[in-house]
């Protein structure tokens, strides 16, 4: 492992073995992050976001999502589940929001809470943070980690733009380690709690959160992981329908269109983005000051928002129409939220300034960067052009910018290789 | 057509690219493009905004106002040298469409969401040194000079 690699967790793993080198990841991958080198997939760690979509692209299994194993709850004597509201559009509508959410208790945790619950006051702070920063327009929304690592990494001119509150899983983490230690009398080494994520950026954020004060929580499971196992319990809970309570209103933040249709109101404009090239489209064009229009951006890596993230086990499009339907048929309640209104005004969910991870900068000086871009047109007239992929390099641009950067060799193109030898008969 | 400024001694970088009559969506291309050449020399993100926007408003002039055109780009060590030359049919009176809010887009252009007539105006505020050489019934020429803040 080199310097680079300890400095940034990625929550994908390759294995080696299954991989066969066939660049279907090296195609997808938003920040041109992988190179197959000697018929192997790797991945840039400086470059790589955690979109998850190399693992969506990988037939042979060798793009793996890495999540913790269920076993680490046991190190912890009282164990608590904070439940992504994408989990509830999982299931077929005969299994209720009630028994979908028990079902997680018996996996072995204490305690179930969902993000769902915080959704309401998550909308007021959003709303309050937008009219306390009018000097930055747009916000962008930081609730997708992989769009926070996007915009580090491509965009690092709209760092400070980016709402700089805790996600709302966090929020709650934080809000629940405080509430049980004073009610239960556990101690903070004895209490474990746990993530229940659609997407590997979730995990990669639990393990190394950007700009968090604190180490919130002590591990991320997928819901594609769980899933079987839940699937077990929920048969012998359809008997016994359990009582649970339920928040079908704040569901909201699996969606990223709905999300932003409760932020926008009178003084705020809001407008919803999803899907990464869309995300990264749009953020080019904020860059530009073409959308100062807009106070708040909600940009999600994911088709649909959270709902699309690539550890859940159900299509995007049904999941996000169950959810709909669960908003549409709950009811409202009151939730109290004493305790979280007295850390948010204590700025216990406050986070530091983000950090850039630049990537698009040839050089650090402007004359070798501009040397290298000359080498790298050069190289780029003699390739052909076809972006096949088969050097490795996700186009024949990034081959002449690896050729530049002493990454590759001109030897490396498949296609020149054969007009060579062509010509060589 | 004679270009105004006199050159540096060498172009480091150039870009071309065509922009098409009426085509919104080719449109804006080249003005993209350019930001990320830029992004990947290093220049400061202020100067990159500057430079983006002047661009993107004279190409999207070419595409809505004139019969198609090209878009040069030559960059330097410290600055940004862009011409635009289309097929006319030329500007009227350039001190008129100079100012903010004059327009003669035709509906279809509106219907794209532009002809604000801030186009020029917006470009002359983004640029460092700005020369048009246009009359009715002629091709235009405009070009931009943007020079590379220090970081």
């Amino acid at each position: 492992m080199n310097e680079k690699e300890r400095q940034y967790f990625h929550a994908i793993q390759i294995l080696e073995d299954n991989c066969t080198g066939c660049t279907a990841c090296v195609r997808v991958c938003p920040t041109e992050a992988i190179r197959v080198r000697d018929r192997k997939a790797y991945i840039d760690s400086t470059r790589c976001i955690d979109c998850g979509n190399c693992v969506t692209a990988c037939q042979f299994h060798a793009i793996i999502p890495r999540s913790d194993p269920l076993d680490i709850i046991h190190k912890f004597k009282y164990k608590v589940a904070v439940i992504s509201a994408a989990y509830f559009g999982q299931f077929t509508e005969d299994i209720s929001y009630p028994v979908a959410k028990a079902a997680i208790l018996q996996l072995g945790f204490d305690e179930v809470a969902e993000e769902a619950v915080i959704t309401e006051f998550m909308i007021r702070v959003i709303r309050q943070y937008i009219r306390d920063n009018r000097d930055k327009r747009p916000i962008l929304s930081s609730h997708c980690p992989a769009v926070v690592r996007l915009i580090q990494v491509k965009y690092p001119s709209l760092l400070p733009s980016l709402f700089h509150q805790e996600a709302p899983m966090s929020i709650l983490t934080r809000y629940l380690r405080d509430q049980i230690i004073q009610d239960n009398g556990i101690k903070d080494e004895d209490l474990g709690i746990f993530l229940i994520v659609p997407c590997v950026a979730h995990v990669t954020a639990v393990h190394q959160p950007e700009g968090a004060y604190k180490h919130l929580q002590d591990g991320a499971f997928s819901i594609g992981m769980i899933y079987g196992k839940v699937r077990e319990y929920i048969k012998d809970l359809q008997n016994n329908p359990p009582d649970i309570d339920t928040y079908p209103k704040g569901l909201t933040w699996a969606l990223s269109g709905v999300q932003a249709e409760l932020v926008d109101c009178e003084d705020i404009r809001t407008l919803s983005v999803n899907g990464i090239e869309n995300v990264m489209e749009i953020l080019s064009r904020v860059e530009d000051h073409y959308l100062d229009q807009y106070d708040y951006i909600v940009l999600r890596s994911c088709t649909n928002g959270c709902v699309g993230g690539c550890l859940n086990v159900e299509n995007p499009f049904v999941a996000m129409s169950r959810i709909k339907k669960m908003i549409k048929e709950g009811e409202a309640r009151l939730i109290d939220l004493k305790g979280i209104e007295g850390l948010y005004h204590e700025g216990e969910f406050d986070v530091a300034p983000l950090a850039p991870r630049p990537i698009m900068e040839l050089d650090k000086d402007i004359k070798t960067a501009i040397k290298k871009m000359k080498r790298i047109n050069e190289f780029l007239t003699m390739l052909p052009g076809l972006n096949c992929s088969a050097c490795g390099s996700p186009t024949c641009y990034a081959l002449a910018e690896d050729i530049v950067q002493g990454k590759a060799s001109i030897e490396d193109c498949v296609v020149l290789l054969k007009r060579h030898s062509k010509e060589e008969e | 057509m004679k270009a105004h400024f006199a050159s540096p001694p060498e172009v480091e970088v150039d870009l071309v690219f065509v922009v098409p009559e009426k085509d919104f969506n080719a449109a804006g291309k080249g003005s993209s493009e350019v930001k990320n050449l830029l992004k990947r020399l290093g220049v400061d993100s202020e100067t990159l905004r500057r430079i983006a926007v002047a661009s993107y408003e004279a190409e999207i002039n070419v595409a809505a106002h004139s019969k198609g055109g090209t878009m040069i780009c030559l960059v330097y060590d410290n600055l940004i040298h862009i011409r635009f030359e289309d097929k006319g049919p030329g500007i009227w009176d350039i001190k008129q469409a100079m100012v903010p809010g004059f327009s003669t887009a035709d509906d279809l252009v509106r219907e794209f969401g532009f002809g604000a007539g801030l186009g020029l105006p917006n470009i002359e505020k983004n640029s460092d040194a700005l020369h048009i050489v246009s009359a009715k019934d002629n091709p235009t020429l405009l070009e931009l000079i943007i020079f590379f803040g220090t970081p």
